[in-house]
């Protein structure tokens, strides 16, 4: 047997271009679910880190709505005597040089034993001495603050450096007594003293949490139950690891559709390591034939294949590894980037590569690689012996093999159906039905090629008998032709389905705000996230903005977070709207006369993503926290929204003030009065706030502009693993098709001695690959179309909710048809290169 | 008529210069049918290549009816072999992705013959070589002997001037090599094309009108006693 696998070794050391090609596809469908992994993984782990790092060693938090805590109820249950540990919580979002930064305040003598785990172990240790003169003036001294070190040398900051805190707008000076160990989860930490942090987010006398520590067991259990009975109304309890749980869970959906579209790339790559080791094969069929016919067993032969796959396999996943920890750290910063966008701060300081992702590299590398080496595999171990020899009989199996998939296409496009049909709300079922609809696809192209070539060679023959020769050949050839462009089809079609969806979604966005944003000017406090209650304009403010000559009407807008017993944090945006303000909401469930009504008279209206994430539709009730008690609101209709993929909830601004006695109001949006403009309005805006608050004073076409520019943020990524995924399809067509030119050398060799020149032999070649990118273009079109449904329809509607208005334009083919052709004919480029050059001698001389 | 004149070509093995053809000089009339002897490797199949212009002499001139085959250019050459030479290969050379009509049918086809008139031709060279019933037979499903004669069938099929012919009999056995050689040399001899066939066997020099023996890089023309002595005897 070792004479078998020296052979086979030779073989593959014999093709190293071949071998090469197969290497990089494998590896790099490997390297995009690493790459993804690493990315999502580190962001995630950045963001468990910050939350422990605030969160010290809570098992519980005391929360409630926007309003906070009153802090006097901290100082009550301080007083009991109880097993458990307590500490008050001031936490909100603010700007320090245009980074923004998460100002968490401290009381650092109320539990000296709290936060063994926390931020604690993290305060200076310059000598104890002088440790407590800085802990001393971060307590007492106005503006003292604590950074980590990497965050404050990155600011340019020293300790004793003076600087400025940008909170909601207004802007207050700050000190940097002392900066912290770069320990995980610090970096988006800014740290004070409790009150300074009250003062700065202008929450005097409450706070955002209070945290709480119970031992484990009967007593702990038993003194939560006490906390409990002691909570006034508008509070709660919650476990801290329940909370941290849906915060990451906000983001599950947005990683869910990168983890996909990863896995997109595998299996592509299927294709591509099939082709390679079909191709090994194939290229010794007539060894294999002879090995056979002298008395090698049909499970020898398919044990030395299937080996070679897997070490072939095991090869790419250590390079797709090596490679997809290269991309992911790049990676890295776009999906942060796109957390930070949309969801919460994170600073990734550490890449982590989960042991799980390797493993699943290291599984999915070899798996993939043995089943695409099965069917060769099984083909040339099931072969008579004198049977390897022939081309004929590998290319009837392979026939009669298109007839199966063409029938197995209609079974997979069934079941796509079905599944879709009858899983309503799995997301998991959804990317199944994607998966099953694109393999479909694949099914179904080998039969579609040849039939496709038969008449074109038919049609063509009359013109040109190298066109129907280059035809046939296709046709001919469907153990070669039909794979390479099976794997471009089926990445192709992934293109256009995720294209038409993109630009979909962007359509509907453009289009939404367009109808939403009625309002000429549009003036907020800044500050990152939706619902932070720092972001208010002050009273006076707006009055001076009100008072500026030119607005005939405005709405006032209030967003914050309220709590639900039974889902967590609920974004509610309370509306005071203009009545322009009402014809821009696109009411998707309910009578808009009834459901305005309704609303005047304290019922919601939530919008889609909320209402599909809590299953709420007209007639439902949702039950709130506010600071008298749990109370159900009706739900009278459901609105489109595109602006948060969390949801929101519209109340009334009246019903909201009565019911949590907050007058602050985060946005307006201000109507001009006819043929007053916004660019004439705006500076006088600007000049009516000057050195009261620092607002964003947007106009209607410039926030629109924003809104679509962070909409094309958040699809980099998408756009990334989307050209990786068309990387790989490329490099499986171009490695397909040179496997398949290659092999038929002699036959071009032959047909140059009959007659054919050189130029005309390229213009075969490059005319056979063009035709079989158009053919994989022809075949994705409308499996690209139909993906693009499921994934408008049943993926993004599962995974947030919103619905999205179909968009199709021929300007969304373009990237498809440009990878199609230019893989095609780059990968008709050497062959044509070589058939022209070739020694026909020797080429020609002998079997 | 077709001249080889100081006809010379040489291939590098590692550091050593194999010299095949040295100075080889003949003259074939039109319509004869020449046998070329030589032993292994004496540089026979690299003569048919020189006059079929798949492969450039280092240095002499081949000319065929009045035209210099060696001062021609890639395509020029591809262009001239396309139209007067037919080709037949021990290892027969049909294209295995096209059928057995179709292998036939190409050279009509690359010669500009197209349609039905392509197909009528194709169907009744195939007669001639007696395939008329396997024309849509996959043609690795054919024996050695019929393989062969439907490389005939495409040698002959655009009635090519000159016909070369290496070892055509080299991997049949003796009967049907013998059926095969007699269908070669009747259907040259009814066309009146010129016939080179580059052979070992004595039936073949036989049925030759001159044997040319292949001889350190030489020409050498032989009767009958010597090609005697040359193959054992016999």
């Amino acid at each position: 047997m070792r004479t078998l696998w020296a052979a086979s070794l030779r073989h593959l050391l014999r093709h190293p271009a071949q071998l090469a090609l197969a290497l990089l596809g494998l590896a790099l469908g490997v390297a995009t679910v690493i790459a993804v992994d690493i990315a999502v993984a580190s962001s995630r782990r950045a963001f468990e880190l910050s939350m422990q790092a605030v969160n010290g060693a809570a098992t519980h938090q005391i929360v409630a709505g926007p309003e906070g805590v009153d802090e006097e109820l901290y100082a009550k249950l301080k007083r009991q005597r109880w097993p458990l540990d307590l500490a008050p919580v001031v936490e909100g979002y603010v700007a320090v040089g245009g980074r923004t930064l998460q100002l968490v305040g401290y009381d650092l003598f109320a539990d000296p034993a709290f936060r063994d785990e926390g931020t604690r172990r993290d305060l200076p240790d310059d000598g104890e001495s002088e440790a407590i003169e800085r802990l001393a003036r971060w307590i007492t001294e106005p503006g003292a603050a604590m950074l980590s070190a990497s965050t404050a040398a990155e600011l340019g900051l020293a300790p004793g450096s003076a600087f400025e805190v940008l909170v909601g707008g207004q802007s207050y000076p700050a000190e940097l007594v002392a900066t912290l160990d770069d320990a995980a989860g610090g970096a988006t930490m800014l740290l004070t003293d409790i009150a300074q942090a009250q003062e700065w987010l202008a929450s005097a006398g409450r706070l955002t949490r209070i945290d709480v520590r119970a031992p484990p067991g009967e007593a702990g259990e038993k003194a939560l139950e006490d906390l409990r009975d002691l909570l006034p109304a508008g509070t709660d309890l919650r476990e801290a690891r329940q909370r941290a749980a849906q915060n990451l869970d906000l983001t599950a959906a947005f990683t869910t559709n990168l983890q996909a579209m990863s896995l997109l790339a595998l299996l592509v790559s299927i294709f591509l390591i099939y082709s390679a080791v079909s191709f090994a094969v194939v290229q010794r069929r007539r060894s294999i034939g002879i090995l056979r016919a002298l008395g090698a067993t049909r499970g020898g032969v398919l044990g030395i294949v299937l080996a070679e796959a897997a070490v072939l396999g095991c090869m790419g996943a250590v390079l797709g590894i090596a490679l997809g920890t290269l991309i992911g750290r790049e990676l890295i910063a776009l999906v942060s980037r796109t957390i930070n966008d949309l969801y919460f701060v994170v600073s990734v300081r550490e890449v982590v590569l989960p042991t799980g992702s390797i493993v699943k590299a290291l599984a999915s590398g070899i798996g993939v690689a043995l089943v695409a080496a099965a069917l060769p595999a099984a083909e040339v171990a099931n072969s008579a012996p004198q049977l390897g020899l022939r081309r004929s009989v590998l290319e009837g199996r392979t026939l009669r093999l298109s007839y199966v998939l063409l029938f197995a296409s209609l079974l997979l496009a069934a079941a796509a159906v079905a599944i879709v049909w009858l899983s309503s709300r799995s997301l998991f079922a959804g990317f199944v039905a994607l998966l099953l609809l694109l393999a479909s696809v694949a099914a179904l192209t080998p039969a579609a090629l040849r039939a496709f070539a038969l008449l074109l060679a038919r049609l063509s023959g009359r013109a040109s008998p190298l066109m129907r020769l280059a035809f046939g050949d296709v046709a001919a050839s469907l153990s070669r032709t039909g794979v390479a462009v099976a794997a471009l089809g089926m990445a192709v079609a992934a293109m256009i389905g995720v294209s038409v969806m993109v630009e979909s979604f962007r359509e509907s966005l453009r289009e939404w705000l367009e109808r939403t944003m009625r309002a000429d000017v549009y003036v907020s406090a800044p500050g990152p996230g939706f619902g932070r209650p720092e972001r208010r304009l002050e009273p006076e403010v707006v009055s001076a903005i009100l008072a500026v000559p030119g607005i005939a009407n405005h709405s006032a807008t209030r967003s914050v977070i309220v709590e639900s017993a039974e889902h967590g944090p609920v974004p509610l945006s309370a509306l005071d709207p203009a009545p322009e303000s009402f014809e821009g909401i696109q009411l998707v469930a309910g009578e808009p006369e009834r459901v305005w009504r309704e609303f005047r008279e304290g019922a919601i209206v939530v919008s889609e993503p909320l209402a599909w994430r809590m299953q709420l539709e007209p007639g439902d009730r949702l039950v709130l926290l506010t600071p008298t008690g749990a109370r159900a609101f009706d739900v009278a209709g459901v609105y489109r929204e595109y602006g948060n993929d969390r949801g929101t909830t519209y109340m009334d601004r009246a019903v909201y003030r009565s019911l949590w006695g907050d007058d602050a109001i985060t946005s307006l949006g201000l109507y001009l009065t006819p043929g007053v403009s916004a660019q004439s309005v705006i500076p006088r805006l600007r000049a009516a706030v000057q050195d009261r608050q620092i607002l964003l004073i947007r106009s209607n076409e410039e926030l629109r502009e924003i809104s679509m520019r962070i909409f094309d943020r958040t699809f980099v990524i998408t756009r990334v693993l989307y050209w990786l995924t068309a990387g790989v399809a490329a490099i499986a067509l171009v490695s397909a098709l040179l496997a398949w030119e290659l092999e038929r050398a002699r036959e071009l060799a032959i047909l140059r001695s009959l007659g054919l020149t050189p130029a005309g032999s390229a213009v075969m070649i490059e005319a056979q690959t063009a035709f079989m990118g158009f053919a994989a273009l022809l075949a994705a079109i409308p499996a690209g179309l139909a993906a693009a449904v499921l994934l408008i329809d049943v993926i993004n509607r599962r995974a947030f909710g919103w619905r999205i208005d179909l968009h199709v334009d021929p300007a969304q083919i373009g990237d498809a048809l440009l990878l199609s052709l230019t893989a095609a004919l780059v990968a008709g480029l050497y062959p044509a290169w070589r058939a022209g050059r070739v020694p026909l001698a020797s080429e020609i001389r002998e079997e | 008529m077709l001249i080889i004149r100081q006809l010379s070509r040489s291939f590098r093995e590692g550091n050593r210069i194999h010299r095949v053809l040295d100075r080889a000089d003949a003259r074939i009339a039109t319509g004869e049918i020449v046998a070329i002897i030589g032993r292994s490797g004496s540089g026979k199949s690299t003569l048919l290549n020189l006059i079929s212009g798949i492969d450039q002499p280092d240095s002499g001139f081949i000319e065929f009816d009045g035209r210099e085959i060696t001062m021609l250019r890639e395509p020029e050459r591809t262009l001239f072999r396309r139209r007067n030479i037919g080709f037949v290969y021990q290892f027969f050379n049909l294209v295995p992705t096209l059928d057995v009509e179709e292998n036939v049918r190409l050279m009509l086809e690359l010669n500009g013959v197209r349609g039905r008139e392509a197909r009528r031709r194709a169907a009744a060279m195939l007669g001639e070589v007696g395939l008329a019933e396997r024309r849509h037979s996959a043609v690795d499903t054919l024996s050695g002997g019929e393989q062969q004669r439907v490389a005939i069938a495409r040698a002959l099929v655009h009635e090519p001037r000159l016909i070369l012919a290496d070892e055509p009999t080299g991997n049949l056995d003796e009967e049907t090599a013998q059926q095969v050689i007699l269908l070669l040399l009747s259907l040259v001899r009814t066309r009146g094309a010129t016939l080179l066939i580059v052979t070992h066997d004595y039936d073949v020099t036989a049925s030759a009108q001159r044997v040319l023996e292949l001889r350190e890089g030489r020409l050498h023309e032989v009767g009958a006693p010597a090609y005697g002595a040359f193959a054992g005897g016999s």
